[in-house]
């Protein structure tokens, strides 16, 4: 029955007999979809637009969020009506032309990429939860916002409602310079709102660190596009995925002749990657992303944990064949985002700011999507975006109810008890329900997103994968760990509170209002605090109900696991009528393919480990990867749950507070202290550094920063001294010979006269002897 | 003739102001750029865009015919583009300087129309010795601008403009003399001035001969664009220049020096443009990271500006010596969009001088929050600046780097690169100019930071000026805003600019046809034809 | 060429005693005429003075180009200097005027005191 679901797979899909013959061009045709998909993009436009038209009349009222609500609202409703109707197609529909540029009438001689966009269940899918999620966000952020009602609220709505449409842009573009469009535009909507408090300079070196660092990323995307263009001749991923030479190569890499791929084409994903670490902060430019916690919660929660940073994701999964051929490009992959998971998770567990937990465990996550599509699951990838998207935005906007109740305190060694406090049940149960998701407690949505990533690093042979595997599993303990460190230590426990810096609003509130009084605004806070007591004011409708819908949308996202169980997932079943389809390599010849990357195997079913019982005959998966000689899709849902058992109680037992909540493990009375100093003391300096964050921004600092600031002053000087110096030079040696010549010019009228006697009578001379 | 109107009209409106009282200077000014505008607007409806390349509105009059002198004027669809930025600039320099010049205004707005003439003069000069007395008779109104209405350094400023580019130009003048006479020499001693049959008897040269032309030609115009390492006086002269005057000089008067290298040079030397390419192409590249870092440490906004226009121009002349379509076109397109974004932030650097006298951003910033108005102007343009897609400047620059980035020997590299050019660039030239990007994003947005975000400082004993608001006034919302559409418009909807400059690209690249060196080809590599015959499967065949 | 020395300007309508007088002899006063005036003018600081020595040499120079003319039987040279001399006759009242003028700035005629142009 198995074999039946994969050979009917549109793509790659190999019956042992194909063995190295051609299995045609992954898309063969494609419908053109009617004008009305065009709003999908358009709407959040228009709603930017129309909040530019508020910021112009100065609007004082709530009306830029409404106006971006229902944009997005309608644009989620016109979304899912697409779903509905071209499910499993591939649609193109065309705005209008936007480059268009021929110099000859064979292929690839025209550069032509239109303001078009591309609808396959992949691109769906990602803007499904683009759209979705932006309109709770937005909702949330409606009433997170009110204090900076005025010109602030209609700038950040602005840059809110642009941002849904660069990201339907990236997501939906049907060409790679769209897809760069989009890029570049949610990096600016990004730029725009993390330095929306302008006055902070933190946030501010943040805005510009963000863009800085997505540009060197850009440089990737860019080169990965022209390489494209020139070896495959067209922007546009249907004639990309439709062309003969693509499938020509995938078909070389499955005769195992991998090494007919031309370099070309494998160094298009190398070069697509780096764009991809950029956007999706991977190492080594995963920097910018914990810094963007400046910005509003919100934008924290839509832009920089939930959409955003899955472009890279997105970029791969699309691209996914073309990654295929490459011989380093899903290595790199997978060891990157590894590497990156773990970094991140080793950062976030010495944090003690909450948002920025939760940025490194956004990057730590966003290494496990990597991970995932490197380890040849794209639907585990995938599927992880997904619900790291409910759970991660809920994470946050339960963060940023928080920072918005304690006047923009978010250290976890002032707040605790919140649970017990009257007002905080919602907050609270959604960071319960974000935390168990994203520990990984069984049965929850993050449970089976990630286990199948880890499962896959067992069975996908590659260079060092086993590694991996293990690399990951220890991540997901820590993971564990930090997670439940947040919510014992701020929403357990003994109440306690000290408000945040600001004390008149939240912090994030930076007066629009306050005008007048630009400088010394943190005196004026704590002179208020000294005044009245503090007390903290918990959210209302909008917020509690925004947090109350995500929370059971994460729940409920576990669900999607069981849906069409025979694709591993409505993921799957999603993906595997798109380009990123879950591949399955077939061994038919002996060769080890490149770099033993394809599993090699007889049979290649085994790697359903939704239904690995349906196997038969265990006895020929010996080449196959196992975990400890057990099948690692079956033991990994035991292990991954004994592995998050285990952080969530080392959690417990360092945070967790004396008494009712966990009981006789924990030991906390204090807000400020727990068990946990007294182990980290005897880690020595370690946990410093961690906190320190490695002290990787100050090695790239000296690295690269310090250097080129000192090369631009060196240059300055020489563009001065030298080279402007040399041109003067060249303009002082007419004076010299002027000033040799100058003693002549006595100004007297006779002198003049007997020199021009002299010199007459000279030329009459020498004519007179030439003559003579 | 309406394109003499255009040459016209400013001169005769400039002895218009001379002779009428100076209050009504700026009113005359004024109303000829608009009519200008009203002239350029119906000069490119009337031009047959499915004629592109050919030479239209044709108008010939007897100069000098012993010499074979003629006053000859026509456009093609890049000097009609670029005669329409031209004229676009010209109300905006002259409304913009209502408030800016208070001194000697008939002398002001008189020169401000003579440049303008002279300019499009050149564009639309189809006579080498008419091109060349427009091309240098645009130094003199600009260094009377610079000299006279500049800021404390302007004398040496204007002296250095002047001297620099005049030099360089007369060094283009032997080469352009030298033209003429081996074309008289080939066409048995009849003399002509006409560029395109001067063309014709250029590519007969030998290569070591052309190689001279181009360096004679180069050394004009490299200058002017300008490229490293002779760029010195750009920065001073945007410096010390008054508002208008540096607006025209990024808008118009640096793009007369890429338009006479894709007008000149390219066509004149190809044999000699192939083989310095890679030269060329190396002076671009250090010149977009080495002046974008320079731009850096800058403290004086204006100087930094002066420095991106380095930056951003070697990209420019990178795409020219690319020599396939996209890259040429990517930098006509360069020429256009850079006058609109730089013309912008010139402007806008101009309007915050006004209020605040100094150009120094340690003396001034955070000024998001007093003009919130101008912030969000400074923003967009320094994004279309920085070269963001939607804007125009992303639409050029992605361009010029594709162009350099497929002008390379891809037949050779075995399997088929149907999307590849001949050429001598390549993607290390692509790779470090893009690198130029990131360097570009630094800057910009670090100016940024200081000018528009942060806290608000202002310089000691600032006071409000007297005519001006705090934040801009209608008038100024006014100039920008056709900038502003003009980079959203050019951003988004390119395709008519590009259709309009396909035919004159192509003809100027297919000049090259044949002279670029196909690479050998490996042993057991495939090869495909850049003609667009070739196979696709052949890539991954039989090893 | 005919012998500039023993060549006389002799010609049917001169009368007999003349024809001693050859070309040379009329060179020579011009000469004789243009020294003079450049001596004058390099020698003498009055600025009037020193005008009318530059009128000798202009006389001097007209004497040679008449003389000339008749040698050669052709009356350009006679032709252009009487346009000299007009030319000559304007300047004279430029120059004079100029005189005026100079002597009112520095109250002196004195031509050394003008060397503005020193270098």
């Amino acid at each position: 029955m198995l074999t039946d679901v994969m050979n009917s797979l549109p793509m790659l899909t190999l019956a042992a007999a194909d063995g190295a013959k051609g299995s045609g061009p992954l898309i063969e045709s494609w419908a053109a979809a009617p004008g009305w998909v065009l709003l999908i993009p358009l709407l959040p436009l228009l709603a930017a637009v129309l909040n530019v038209g508020c910021a112009i009349a100065g609007v004082k009222t709530k009306l830029p969020a409404v106006i971006t609500i229902v944009s997005l609202a309608a644009a989620f409703v016109l979304t899912a009506l697409a779903y509905l109707s071209f499910s499993g197609e591939t649609r193109i529909v065309t705005g209008w032309s936007w480059f268009d540029l021929s110099w000859g009438d064979g292929p690839g001689q025209s550069m032509k990429a239109d303001f078009g966009f591309y609808i396959d269940n992949l691109s769906l899918l990602w803007m499904l939860f683009v759209t979705g999620l932006a309109t709770l966000i937005a909702t949330y952020a409606s009433e997170y916002m009110e204090h900076d009602v005025g010109q602030g609220y209609n700038r950040f709505f602005f840059a809110f409602a642009l941002f849904v449409f660069s990201m339907s842009c990236l997501v939906l573009g049907d060409n790679l310079l769209m897809l760069y469009l989009g890029w570049e535009g949610v990096g600016l909507c990004s730029y725009l709102l993390i330095g929306y408090f302008y006055k902070k300079p933190e946030a501010v070196a943040a805005a510009k660190k963000a863009f800085i660092v997505n540009r060197i990323g850009d440089l990737g995307l860019a080169i990965g596009v022209f390489l494209t263009f020139v070896h495959f001749g067209t922007l546009e991923y249907a004639e990309l995925f439709s062309s003969e030479q693509l499938a020509g190569y995938i078909d070389a890499v499955k005769a195992g002749n991998a090494g007919d791929v031309p370099l070309m084409a494998q160094l298009i994903p190398v070069f697509l990657m780096i764009g991809a670490f950029g956007k999706s902060a991977q190492f080594p430019l995963y920097v910018w992303l914990p810094d963007a916690m400046e910005g509003p919660t919100p934008v924290s929660a839509l832009i920089h944990a939930a959409t955003m940073v899955t472009a890279g994701v997105y970029l791969i999964a699309r691209f996914y064949p073309v990654f295929l051929v490459s011989e380093w490009a899903l290595p790199v992959v997978a060891w990157i985002g590894a590497f990156t998971a773990f970094l991140a998770a080793t950062i976030g567990m010495a944090q003690f700011d909450i948002k920025r937990i939760m940025a490194y465990s956004t990057v730590s996550q966003l290494g496990y999507m990597f991970a995932g599509l490197a380890l040849l699951s794209s639907t585990g990838g995938v599927f992880h975006v997904l619900t790291h998207a409910f759970f991660k935005a809920l994470l946050f906007l339960c963060c940023g109810a928080v920072m918005h109740g304690f006047a923009g305190q978010l250290d976890l060694r002032k707040l605790s008890g919140l649970w017990s406090q009257p007002g905080w049940r919602v907050v609270s149960v959604g960071m319960l329900i974000g935390c168990i998701n994203l520990a990984g407690v069984p049965f929850t949505a993050g449970y089976f997103s990630k286990d199948m990533i880890l499962a896959e690093a067992f069975v996908t042979q590659g260079p060092g994968y086993g590694l991996i595997g293990w690399l990951l599993l220890l991540t997901a303990g820590m993971t564990a760990y930090y997670t439940f460190r947040v919510f014992f230590r701020v929403f357990v426990g003994p109440v306690r509170y000290e408000p945040g810096d600001d004390d008149h609003g939240s912090s994030d509130h930076d007066h629009e209002h306050d005008q007048s009084d630009a400088h010394g605004h943190d005196g004026h806070a704590h002179t208020d605090h000294a005044q009245h007591p503090f007390h903290p004011h918990p959210p209302r409708l909008a917020i509690n109900g925004v947090l109350a819908t995500l929370s059971v949308l994460a729940v409920l996202a576990a669900g999607l696991y069981f849906v069409t169980p025979e694709n591993k997932g409505w993921v799957g079943s999603m993906l595997k009528d798109s380009t990123a389809a879950q591949v399955y390599f077939d061994g038919e010849s002996d060769h080890p393919t490149r770099a033993g990357l394809f599993l090699i195997d007889g049979d290649a079913h085994h790697r359903d480990h939704a239904h690995a019982d349906d196997h038969a005959d265990h006895g020929e998966h010996a080449a196959h990867g196992s975990f400890l000689g057990f099948d690692p899709h079956k033991v990994m849902y035991y292990v991954s749950a004994i592995v998050g058992a285990i952080g969530i109680g080392f959690a417990a037992w360092a945070h967790g507070p004396r008494g009712a909540v966990s009981g006789f493990l924990g030991d906390r009375t204090e807000a400020a202290t727990s068990r946990m100093d007294a182990v980290a003391r005897s880690f020595g300096p370690i946990p410093k550094w961690a906190e320190h964050k490695w002290y990787v921004d100050e090695f790239y600092h000296f690295l690269f920063r310090a250097p080129l600031w000192v090369l631009s002053h060196i240059f300055h000087a020489i563009d001065k001294l030298l080279v402007d110096g040399l041109v003067n030079l060249i303009g002082y040696v007419p004076r010299a010979f002027g000033r040799l010549a100058q003693p002549g010019q006595s100004g007297v009228l006779h002198g003049y006269a007997l020199s021009m006697a002299g010199g007459v009578a000279v030329i009459l001379l020498v004519v007179m002897m030439v003559a003579g | 003739m309406l394109i003499v109107l255009l040459i016209l009209l400013p001169l005769i409106c400039a002895g218009l102001i001379v002779f009428n009282p100076k209050g009504q200077a700026k009113y005359i000014a004024t109303g000829a750029t608009l009519v200008s505008v009203v002239i350029g607007a119906i000069a490119l409806i009337q031009f047959d865009f499915s004629q592109a390349a050919l030479d239209q509105m044709v108008v010939k009059a007897p100069w000098v015919p012993a010499l074979g002198l003629e006053l000859s004027l026509a456009v093609d669809s890049v000097s009609l583009l670029l005669i329409a930025l031209t004229v676009l600039l010209g109300p905006i320099c002259v409304i913009g300087s209502f408030t800016a010049v208070k001194h000697d205004v008939k002398t002001y707005y008189a020169w401000l129309l003579v440049l303008q003439s002279a300019m499009i003069g050149v564009f639309a000069a189809r006579d080498l010795v008419l091109f060349y007395i427009c091309f240098e008779f645009t130094l003199i109104p600009m260094y009377i601008l610079i000299s006279l209405y500049g800021s404390a350094n302007r004398k040496k400023a204007a002296t250095k403009f002047f001297l620099y580019t005049f030099t360089g130009s007369v060094i283009a003048l032997a080469g352009f003399v030298y033209v003429v006479w081996f074309h008289a020499s080939l066409e048995g001693n009849s003399w002509t001035f006409d560029l395109a049959a001067l063309g014709e008897s250029a590519r007969m040269m030998e290569p070591a001969q052309q190689g001279w032309i181009l360096l004679a030609l180069l050394s004009g115009f490299a200058v002017k664009v300008p490229l490293f390492p002779v760029h010195t006086w750009l920065p001073l002269a945007h410096t010390e220049a008054p508002t208008a005057g540096s607006v025209i000089l990024a808008g118009v008067l640096l793009k007369l020096g890429t338009y006479g290298i894709y007008k000149f040079a390219l066509p004149y030397a190809p044999e000699a443009v192939v083989e310095y390419a890679p030269l060329i192409g190396v002076l671009s590249v250090v010149g977009i990271v080495y002046a974008g870092l320079i731009c850096w440490v800058q403290t004086d906004v204006k100087k930094l500006v002066a420095y991106s226009s380095v930056s951003h121009l070697g990209f420019c002349v990178l795409g020219l010596v690319a020599i396939n379509s996209v890259g040429v076109a990517g930098s006509v397109m360069y020429m256009i969009s850079h006058g609109f974004s730089t013309g912008a932030l010139f402007l806008m650097i101009g309007m915050m001088y006004e209020r605040y006298h100094t150009r120094s951003m340690r003396e001034v910033g955070g000024l998001g929050s007093t003009m919130p108005v101008w912030s969000s102007f400074m923003v967009f343009f320094v994004m279309a600046s920085v070269g963001l897609p939607g804007l125009n400047g992303f639409v050029s620059e992605i361009m010029c780097l594709m162009g350099t980035f497929q002008s390379y020997g891809w037949t050779g590299e075995g399997g088929a690169h149907p999307g590849g050019t001949l050429g001598v660039l390549g993607p290390w030239f692509a790779f470090f100019a893009g690198t130029g990007m990131i360097v570009a994003a630094m800057y910009l947005l670090i100016m940024t930071g200081k000018m528009v975000w942060g806290k608000y400082r202002e310089p000691e004993g600032h006071h409000e000026h007297d005519e001006l608001p705090t934040d801009l006034n209608a008038r100024e919302i006014g100039l920008l805003i056709p900038l502003a559409a003009g980079c959203l418009i050019f951003g988004l909807y390119p395709k008519p600019l590009l259709n309009a400059i396909e035919a004159p690209v192509n003809e100027t690249v297919a000049y090259y046809e044949g002279l670029v060196p196909v690479p050998e080809l490996e042993a057991g590599m495939t090869t495909v034809a850049n003609e667009g015959d070739h196979d696709t499967e052949h890539g991954e065949g039989d090893h | 060429m005919p012998d500039l020395v023993v060549s006389t300007l002799a010609q049917a309508d001169f009368p007999e005693v003349m024809h001693a007088i050859t070309l040379y002899h009329y060179l020579l006063v011009s000469a004789v005429m243009f020294c003079l005036g450049l001596i004058g003018f390099v020698t003498r600081r009055n600025l009037i003075i020193m005008f009318l020595c530059t009128e000798l040499m202009f006389q001097a120079a007209g004497i040679a180009l008449i003389a000339f003319g008749r040698f050669y039987l052709d009356y350009t040279g006679q032709v252009f200097v009487i346009f000299v001399l007009t030319v000559a006759a304007a300047e004279a009242a430029l120059a004079l005027a100029l005189v005026v003028l100079l002597f009112r700035r520095k109250e002196s005629l004195d031509g050394t005191a003008w060397a503005v142009l020193k270098g």
